[in-house]
């Protein structure tokens, strides 16, 4: 392990869900000893929230809880009593960074705040990652993913324009806020090393979100315009949107996702659909003419693609050079030669299961690629290692807090 | 300054990549942002403001090129690529996104580059990968949505599937990318060496299927089946978002709230906490406000209580909701401890006094005293982490500054470029 960029790099992970440990994943990915902290008997979201083996509910079941927290070492602490915060001190002691996802001020009614934990690691870098951000009116503002997908300005904009917002799938912030976290977290570890200091990093996922959506902001500022929902239409593009297809082997609904980026691509497009009549019809012929009769171009489209499959249209249109893509499912993702070409999905071991799968680091890196080599912790899983090992508890301590029941 | 002021980036990358060197812009490096002559396709990309003379002006660049300097050069003639290799020999780190082959085309793929600067981190970002069987498909965002397995789960009721209505797929693959950079910078500290980074928008926009994407492989499908037809109904969803029953968009005074009617031991109280407050104001039946959203799931199986009942109680609280603006239940909710959220609007969000109070939004001012208002400080830290210097550079805005600086080049000899259309 020892020549992964991050190998020096300690973490302790008290997030939970998706938008804190997501980072300790890509810390862990590349050497980073990460100790992921929680709770067994209050269980975290992530573990009740599927895709579950077998499909089957449970707590060690899984597959996003796995796949956001592979190559972590796992402690259950119950972090309501003190003498389990205790633990988490020790922890900050030998870390370089603590991530957590509380909702601002549980940390600081713990005695976990920034302030209480540099007295006792001076340059430790602390991020807390949270819906609104630690400060501001609405920073006790708790939710869940749809919470922060709203007041991000995400659910407004995922619809059709005839209907109410129908918003993203699950928890879009969760998908964006990590990714600005690592950049910072990384950037303020570079700058420790250089000038030996720590800091506290206080990130809002809607801000993270609202960064998605910077020109739409601008849009907004410098002419009044608010965003409005599209369904899957592009102002720049048409026809643009998915479409039908003809029923899949498999009994799932099918759909194919197309895109005419211009007027050659459309010629193309309508030959292909109905031969050179439709090509040459004025109806269509530049953009602005195909965005003035959009429902009827759909509906052209729409119904030749319904005589299809997804498959069939996918190759036939690559091969002309128009942009389209079978919507995936996961068991397409699973299929896909591009993603098979890439080794994107990571077969570990798992001591329930036997196998799992979960998703390979989003990152390639030429010379230090990642080590994704062992399963996320079962509750507990290393709870001896990090006492014994990480912090030099003894036999008799560790007993001590078995017995007081701090340790699930 | 900034957490990383002592780093120079040359950023080649379009549309697809543009926030990559503007996240490291904003963390105090130096970021150069090269275009060509002809200007980068991301000014292509709307929205627009149609205030110029030969069309508008793309707000999507002035948002993702805000904080570079920006240069010209012409990469596709001999002349621009040596100039470039020039600027190559200075650089920390490079981000680019051109169609895969166009750089080692042009001689300036990874390899030689490495062999002129070993120290460079040279970061490419593709739709599905610089190889494979995709990697030349033809593609826009929609493509990228469809391919990455996050478009499939998300259908409304008897229509396809949506996507985000502007574009995002690709501004999560360049957030990748600047993670990506950091951590091979973290290898370079240990090896003094560069490496190259690649990132696929396919494999970046999977994450936004919450694991969805892992469905086929551990044998769960429940991913599929919420697209197999219209929404469920008569559903006990004890999740706090309502992600199986998704029915939780209400009509405001002025909008739409974001609400899951929760039920069950650990979320049912916010329905009760709901109810009461419909009672008080007597806008719901008595015999609806005493059902105990928190015993809920039982209550539906044994029949205590019925869906009917549900039904009904959905009706009164649509009718009840229908009196308040966003704001007034915002409010209300964190006095209640109600579990909703306004469903905010990007006017909503530029007046939100919470944003004001965090000193969310950046002012930038352009060389020609032109304002524009952005996202700023993507964090709040305890230390000078950003760094915020200038607005989207003009067309070759810093061409004599940066020429000069990095390539030494003199007057006379960028008067010639200039001639030969290598900048401009």
């Amino acid at each position: 392990m020892s020549d992964l960029p991050l190998s020096d790099l300690k973490v302790v992970d008290l997030s939970w869900v998706v938008a804190g440990p997501v980072i300790g994943r890509a810390l862990a990915d590349y050497g980073a000893r990460v100790v992921r902290v929680e709770s067994g008997t209050r269980v975290e979201t992530a573990r009740v929230v599927g895709p579950f083996h077998g499909g089957k509910t449970g707590v060690e079941n899984s597959a996003l809880y796995g796949n956001v927290n592979a190559g972590k070492l796992g402690l259950a602490l119950d972090l309501s009593v003190e003498s389990a915060r205790e633990v988490v001190r020790d922890l900050v002691r030998w870390a370089d960074v603590l991530i957590e996802a509380f909702t601002p001020g549980v940390m600081t009614r713990w005695g976990l705040d920034y302030e209480a934990l540099r007295q006792i690691k001076p340059d430790l870098i602390m991020l807390s990652t949270s819906l609104m951000g630690g400060t501001g009116p609405y920073s006790s503002f708790a939710g869940y993913g749809n919470v922060g997908a709203a007041m991000a300005g995400f659910q407004n904009i995922i619809g059709w324009p005839d209907r109410p917002p129908h918003g993203p799938f699950g928890p879009y912030t969760d998908y964006v806020g990590p990714r600005f976290s690592l950049v910072i977290l990384l950037a303020a570890l570079d700058h420790r090393r250089r000038a030996g200091q720590g800091c506290m990093i206080d990130l809002s996922q809607a801000e993270a979100g609202i960064h998605f959506l910077a020109p739409q902001m601008a849009d907004y500022f410098t002419q009044g315009r608010v965003t409005e929902r599209l369904g899957n239409r592009d102002p720049h593009m048409a026809p643009h949107g998915i479409y039908p297809c003809r029923d899949r082997e498999d009994g799932l609904v099918s759909w194919i996702a197309l895109a005419v980026r211009d007027d050659a691509e459309w010629r193309r497009l309508a030959a292909i659909i109905d031969g050179e009549e439709l090509a040459r019809d004025p109806r269509f012929a530049t953009l602005a003419d195909r965005l003035h009769d959009v429902e009827q171009l759909d509906d052209i489209v729409g119904a030749w693609t319904q005589t299809l499959t997804s498959q069939e249209i996918e190759v036939m249109l690559q091969a002309a050079g128009i942009p389209a893509h079978t919507v995936a499912t996961s068991g397409d993702a699973l299929v896909d030669p591009q993603l098979a070409f890439l080794g994107h999905f990571i077969e570990l071991d798992h001591p329930l299961h036997g196998k799992t799968v979960v998703e390979r680091s989003r990152y390639q890196l030429s010379d230090t690629p990642a080590e994704t080599t062992r399963v996320a912790p079962t509750i507990g899983r290393d709870n001896a290692y990090v006492l014994r090992e990480i912090l030099g508890y003894d036999d008799e301590h560790i007993a001590a807090l078995e017995t007081s029941g701090v340790l699930k | 300054m900034g957490f990383l002021s002592p780093y120079r980036v040359l950023d080649l990358t379009n549309e697809r990549g543009l926030l990559a060197g503007k996240l490291f812009a904003d963390l105090g490096a130096d970021v150069i942002q090269i275009e060509p002559v002809g200007g980068s396709r991301a000014r292509c990309v709307g929205p627009f403001v149609e205030d110029g003379p030969g069309g508008g002006r793309s707000l999507y660049w002035e948002a993702y090129a805000c904080n570079k300097r920006g240069i010209t050069c012409n990469l596709d003639c001999k002349e621009g690529q040596d100039l470039f290799r020039q600027l190559c020999l200075s650089a920390d780190f490079l981000f680019e996104s051109e169609v895969p082959g166009t750089m080692e085309h042009r001689g300036l793929s990874y390899k030689t580059l490495h062999e002129i600067n070993p120290r460079l981190i040279y970061t490419t970002i593709t739709p599905f990968g610089s190889h494979g069987p995709k990697a030349l498909y033809a593609e826009s965002e929609i493509i990228v949505w469809a391919a990455g397995t996050a478009l499939y789960g998300n259908r409304d009721g008897d229509r396809p599937p949506l996507r985000v209505s502007v574009p995002q797929a690709y501004l999560h693959a360049a957030a990748d990318a600047a993670g990506g950079a950091l951590i091979a910078h973290f290898a370079r500290l240990r090896t003094d060496q560069g490496q190259h980074v690649e990132i696929s928008a396919q494999e970046s926009v999977g994450q936004a299927t919450l694991s969805g994407i892992l469905g086929a492989a551990v044998g769960d499908l429940s991913y599929e089946r919420l697209a197999q037809g219209p929404r469920p109904t008569n559903v006990i969803d004890q999740s706090g978002s309502g992600s199986i029953l998704r029915r939780s968009k209400w009509i405001v005074k002025d909008g739409y709230l974001e609400m899951h009617l929760t039920m069950g031991p650990s979320v049912g109280k916010f329905t009760n906490n709901l109810l009461a407050w419909l009672r008080e104001e007597g806008a719901i039946d008595e015999a609806l406000a005493d059902i105990d959203w928190i015993r809920l799931p039982q209550l539906l199986q044994s029949k205590d209580v019925s869906f009917d009942q549900v039904e009904r109680t959905y009706a009164a609280v649509a009718v009840f909701l229908r009196r308040y603006t966003k704001t007034e239940l915002m409010t209300i909710a964190m006095k209640r401890k109600l579990l909703l959220a306004p469903i905010a609007t990007t006017a909503d969000l530029g007046e939100s006094p919470h944003l004001a109070e965090r000193a969310f939004w950046l002012d930038v001012e352009d060389s020609t005293g032109r304002k524009q208002r952005l996202p700023g400080p993507f964090a709040h830290t305890t230390s000078d982490a950003f760094a915020f210097r200038r607005a989207a550079p003009r067309l070759g805005e810093h061409n004599h500054a940066v020429y000069a600086e990095l390539a030494g080049i003199s007057e006379e000899v960028f008067r010639e470029l200039k001639r030969q259309g290598v900048i401009s």
